[in-house]
């Protein structure tokens, strides 16, 4: 199907693909109501404006009320996200670390992070790949909180993955309101501000969070000690959805296990799915005589709810295969029952 | 919810309320859990009046959303029927928190709740949510709920989605701690605006919770 079974990447290092796709296409080839010319301008208006503001997300049924602040001052990015409806929970960033505070647990986590893309998010360019699996169009102007937006729709041509819609305020490029849809335009996720600033200059108390911190406890991650084997390499998808192929693998110690899960990365060039292979954990072991592999012995399998996506998990081969991404349950199923060995004697038979 | 409020969510949905009653609306949303609701409702009706043509708002919409709360059939589309994860992992994921960090923060979380799982299926099996389901979500979850009379075919397809049961014996192997650490471990690479839909769950506030014993999880890989 893809070339996915022919990478074999050196471990731990990322494929060129997700940096490629990233790479700006020249903003001149579009026209001035290009729809790929208006991410852009999003996203680089998420990335380096100031703004302030307090929006909704709708998602399965359900409200809540968030507050959004991101600062650029000197090259510094600091941003904070906030429930406004009671968890106390809020996320503050400042370049590459995350703190999170979460006093309904007690817990205040901080974690060096790497992509310092917005909280907001941002999409990917809709370089000639992406445009094979989703369509991008300019709906009609609208209006979104009294202003004018540019309505733009990323319609996924077939059910493997999922789109979004946006409404970009004409003046800003913010994104006033977006949708995240299945298939057949159902919506699926909804954020829309209902303020939305954007002064000049943000006071330093914005930033702060409103948590108070004594007697919480604090988790400072360290660096990553995962150790690559030649075992963990040898898994792969053996069939994908259209337009999916790997973009990143490697392994990950995984909370609570003592040995490091393979994983890896598939992608459209806007969807992403990642795949699990526990590779030294064999699923027959402690549970009796049944054959590894069987259904019936599967220590889990089926779907899960996750986030604005899914993950499934089932066993093959006598490893648990768990895959997880924002895109259709039937995606992440696919993907998981096609994971094969690829090394040794045990090559798949497709 | 008054009918005042009603005509204030109804323009706010419409963009047509001005910015000092926007205010205000917030600030009532913010402290009524009800009235949130109830928004929800409208805009979820909203988005199914409008169809697949979202950017047209079309005229009269306020009144078609008035009609539709007060009790005409709500189109399908506007009754959300996934099934829903499990609340209780959900504060962390997507942070990207790595493994220590969260194998610390989910053994707090777990004893606060349940430890639902996947479930361990009978090949091909439909899934059937345990009765009395130890989730620290109250909130209803597919299988149940009595189905709708017309389901649409989204609404057939969730009614196959696996939702946590009670933990089994076995069935935690790979448990909840496992699935929010393969979530963390993707929500690095997970794409676009993706990202942000899980952030934002991050900071959703759990129902409170009914207090349940924490099953202990079994750990397979050891």
């Amino acid at each position: 199907m893809t070339g996915a079974t022919r990478h074999r990447a050196n471990w731990l290092v990322p494929c060129a693909a997700v940096g490629a796709l990233l790479t700006a296409l020249p903003v001149c080839c579009f026209g001035a109501d290009d729809p790929r010319e208006w991410l852009e301008k999003m996203n680089k208006a998420l990335a380096t404006r100031n703004y302030d503001g307090t929006f909704f997300h709708l998602s399965e049924g359900r409200v809540e009320t968030m507050r959004v602040v991101h600062r650029v001052r000197g090259g510094r990015v600091t941003e904070r996200l906030q429930s406004l409806d009671g968890s106390g929970r809020e996320f503050v960033r400042n370049n590459d670390e995350l703190t999170c505070y979460l006093p309904d647990q007690h817990t205040v986590l901080v974690e060096p992070r790497q992509d310092r893309g917005p909280f907001l998010g941002s999409l990917p360019q809709f370089g000639a790949a992406v445009n094979d699996f989703y369509r991008i169009e300019s709906l009609p102007d609208t209006h979104v909180l009294g202003r004018a937006a540019h309505v733009i729709a990323v319609n996924p041509k077939d059910q493997f993955r999922f789109g979004y819609r946006l409404w970009l305020d004409e003046k800003t490029a913010m994104p006033l309101k977006t949708q995240l849809c299945d298939s057949r335009g159902a919506v699926i996720e909804q954020i829309f501000f209902a303020r939305l600033d954007m002064p000049d200059t943000i006071a330093d108390s914005e930033l702060q969070p409103a948590v108070r911190t004594e007697g919480m406890h604090w988790v400072r991650q360290g660096p990553s000690r995962d150790k690559a084997s030649a075992a963990l390499s040898a898994y792969r998808a053996s069939e994908l959805p259209p337009g999916f192929h790997l973009t990143v693998q490697g392994a990950q110690t995984l909370g609570g296990a003592s040995v490091p899960a393979s994983h890896l990365v598939y992608s459209d060039g806007l969807a992403t799915v990642s795949v699990f292979v526990e590779v030294e954990r064999d699923a027959a072991a402690g549970q009796g005589a049944v054959p590894s592999g069987s259904p019936q012995d599967a220590p889990m399998q089926g779907l899960a709810r996750v986030g604005s996506g899914y993950a499934f998990s089932t066993v093959i081969q006598g490893h648990p295969v768990t895959a997880v991404g924002e895109v259709p349950a039937q995606t992440v199923e696919f993907i998981a029952h096609s994971v094969r060995i690829v090394d040794g004697n045990q090559v798949p038979s497709h | 919810m008054s009918e005042q409020i009603r005509e204030q969510v109804s323009a706010f949905l419409d963009g047509e309320l001005p910015n000092s009653e926007t205010e205000l609306l917030l600030k009532r949303l913010t402290r009524d859990a009800e009235l949130r609701e109830s928004f929800g409702r409208y805009a979820l009706i909203g988005e199914a009046l409008r169809g697949t043509s979202p950017g047209v708002l079309t005229k009269g919409f306020s009144s078609r959303v008035n009609r539709a709360i007060d009790g005409e059939p709500m189109p399908a589309a506007a009754q959300p029927q996934r099934a829903r994860s499990p609340r209780w992992w959900r504060p962390l994921a997507g942070v990207g928190v790595a493994a220590g960090v969260a194998a610390i923060a989910i053994v707090a979380l777990q004893q606060r709740a349940a430890a639902p799982s996947l479930a361990r299926l009978p090949p091909a099996a439909v899934i059937k949510v345990a009765p009395g389901m130890p989730v620290a979500d109250s909130r209803p979850v597919v299988g149940a709920t009595p189905a709708p009379a017309a389901l649409t075919a989204q609404n057939r397809e969730a009614l196959s989605y696996t939702v946590p049961v009670a933990s089994a014996e076995g069935a935690s192997v790979m448990a909840p701690a496992r699935l929010t650490n393969y979530v963390f471990a993707h929500s690095k690479y997970s794409s676009g605006l993706g990202q942000r839909g899980v952030l934002a769950d991050m900071l959703i506030e759990e129902d409170a919770p009914a207090p349940v014993p924490a099953a202990p999880v079994k750990r397979a890989a050891q």
